[in-house]
């Protein structure tokens, strides 16, 4: 699941049955970037959030425009409508209400690759 | 599986209802060099894992279609807590 920001709706004219009646959604996933940028405020709406290429979402919670949304991508987007088979690849799983992004934070990331243990500073060895 | 770490939380009221319960943290996936790959993701966690941790996610979700029921809309588990990660140098 990625997170998204909703950015407005899609309407068919004409569907295929499964699809009838399924609320479509455009999703801009949101981009390590500006969620870095965002910084550790729980509160939302984050206008400013985004930075993805948008897409196309099944949406049955009802999220309105500007709400942050998890979304999920790929054959378990079908999963909810099982054991229908529906041409659905991308469904938003929920609404956000609070969001805590701390990035790295102190903890550097694990030390750059080069034949030694990357986590931890206990002197180990492989194969011993 | 892949290695992400742990870099925040998020809260829900409106979601599927196979995620009422579940503990969902924000990971970011790692690179073998340890520098993020991708955007952040939302992961379920039954381990506990805390924020900064590095871990290993799965994305098989079968245990937790198991658990909450085949319809669940999720794929990525936390599947363990990684203490420490051994790399053959590069050439």
């Amino acid at each position: 699941m990625r997170l998204g920001v909703v950015r407005g709706s899609v309407v068919l004219s004409l569907a295929t049955p499964e699809l009838t009646g399924l609320r479509l959604a455009i999703v801009e996933p949101i981009v390590r970037e500006s969620l870095e940028k965002r910084g550790g405020h729980p509160g939302l709406p984050s206008s400013s959030l985004g930075g993805g290429k948008p897409l196309i979402a099944a949406d049955q919670l009802g999220a309105a425009e500007g709400q942050v949304v998890a979304f999920i991508e790929g054959r378990t987007a079908a999963s909810p409508f099982w054991p229908d088979k529906v041409p659905v690849d991308a469904y938003c799983t929920l609404i956000a209400d609070t969001i805590e992004f701390h990035g790295a934070g102190d903890r550097p990331l694990p030390p750059a690759a080069g034949g030694t243990e990357r986590r931890r500073s206990q002197s180990r060895k492989p194969n011993q | 599986m892949f290695l992400a770490r742990i870099e925040g939380t998020i809260t829900a009221t409106a979601k599927h209802p196979t995620l009422e319960g579940l503990r969902l943290l924000i990971g970011q996936r790692l690179e073998a060099d340890g520098s993020p790959a991708g955007d952040p993701l939302i992961l379920v966690d039954t381990l506990g894992a805390r924020q900064g941790c590095t871990v290993m996610v799965t994305s098989e979700n079968e245990p937790l279609r198991k658990a909450v029921g085949n319809n669940t809309p999720v794929r990525l588990l936390v599947a363990g807590i990684v203490d420490t990660v051994y790399q053959e140098a590069a050439a």
